[in-house]
């Protein structure tokens, strides 16, 4: 990566992302050797999003740790090559959670042919003890779907 | 410089830090470091600062194997830049990430631009090997070669001419001789010149790789 003044540096660091998205806009095309440190700048702030979108969408669909961490690994990719294009890019948090919920969401190999995934969780189910007696002493009625 | 701008300065940026190491005091305490006089100018931009930086960050959970991982890829993609940008970086990270083999995209190159022979696809594999390891010039890679790896990749062609763009301080390379141009006005070849020809499949993937965005 080029040297930059520090202070130059501090300066890019300080910026919001929108000004931020604003600089990269600026030097993507005109090969400008701060780019490549403005593109690291915003790629830090949406590395944290693409984490926690990985790991929250991965769970909720049964993906295992291995390929929660593969679909992050994806997106920071990919995030890169967004942020390369010349066109202006959304703000970098809605980007980076764009890109990793397509991450988490493609089909994956452990899916077999890219049937419904079930849920990984068993259902959690209780006995209900004294439930027989109850229905024979009339305290409790037994589901009918003509009456409910 | 007297000693009450140095004193301003050496306030200024030791707020700075601060900030950024997220150790960061009460503000008065480093207006009580520099003169009187002084402070109304450093609240004035360390406020501009701060109206800058935004809330300051939740705190978060120790870094996870995730993050850590992320961070590599994305240190490791733009460490790579070079002739053909963050391309080779990039289509590395997403092959790993989606446990494509090379071979896989060689055959998908293959079926694609009808290579069949034995020495069209070593040429594709070769080709291809060195594009991941950065030592091919994106700005001569075809643009129908990329349009193809961006289907097996399934991302957007423009991102991958974009990303190919070289960096400024790239490597200087040697560009390689088109092959298989006409050599003008000649006779019918001889059966030397027949046997030093390439094969037509290696021309084709060399006009890919090499050729330009229009080969």
């Amino acid at each position: 990566m080029a040297q930059f003044d520090p202070i130059e540096e501090r300066a890019v660091e300080m910026l919001d992302d929108l000004h931020l998205e604003a600089v990269r806009a600026e030097t993507v095309g005109d090969d400008d050797e701060r780019f490549e440190f403005i593109l690291w700048n915003l790629c830090l702030r949406g590395v944290p999003v693409i984490e926690r979108v990985c790991a929250t969408r991965g769970k909720a669909l049964g993906l295992s740790e291995q390929e929660i961490e593969l679909a992050t690994e994806d997106a920071a990719a990919r995030m890169l090559l967004r942020l390369s294009r010349p066109e202006p890019q959304p703000q970098v948090h809605a980007l980076a959670a764009e890109i990793a919920a397509a991450c988490v969401e493609r089909s994956w190999p452990s899916e077999g042919g890219g049937g419904p995934r079930l849920s990984p969780q068993t259902p959690k189910l209780r006995l209900v003890s004294g439930l027989t007696e109850a229905i024979e002493s009339g305290k409790a009625r037994p589901n009918d779907w003509e009456s409910s | 410089m007297s000693t009450g701008d140095d004193a301003f300065e050496r306030v200024f940026w030791q707020a700075l830090n601060d900030l950024k190491q997220g150790t960061d005091k009460p503000i008065e305490e480093y207006l009580r470091l520099v003169p009187r006089e002084d402070r109304t100018e450093l609240s004035r931009l360390l406020a501009d600062v701060l109206l800058a930086r935004g809330p300051a960050p939740v705190p978060d959970a120790p870094e996870s194997e995730g993050y850590r991982r992320a961070v590599a890829v994305v240190d490791g993609v733009l460490g790579s830049r070079g002739s053909a940008g963050i391309l080779p970086g990039a289509l590395k990270a997403m092959r790993n990430a989606r446990g494509i083999e090379p071979e896989r995209v060689v055959e998908r190159l293959a079926a694609d631009f009808q290579v069949e022979g034995e020495e069209g696809r070593r040429s594709l594999a070769r080709n291809y090997h060195r594009l991941e390891t950065g030592s091919l010039l994106g700005s001569k890679l075809s643009r129908r070669l990329l349009q193809s790896l961006a289907a097996v990749f399934e991302v957007d062609p423009a991102e991958l001419l974009a990303a190919a763009r070289p960096a400024r301080n790239g490597p200087a390379l040697k560009s390689v001789p088109a092959m298989g141009r006409s050599a003008g006005e000649r006779g019918p070849a001889s059966d030397l010149d027949r046997a030093s020809l390439p094969d037509p499949e290696v021309e084709l993937v060399e006009r890919l790789f090499h050729g330009g965005p229009d080969a």
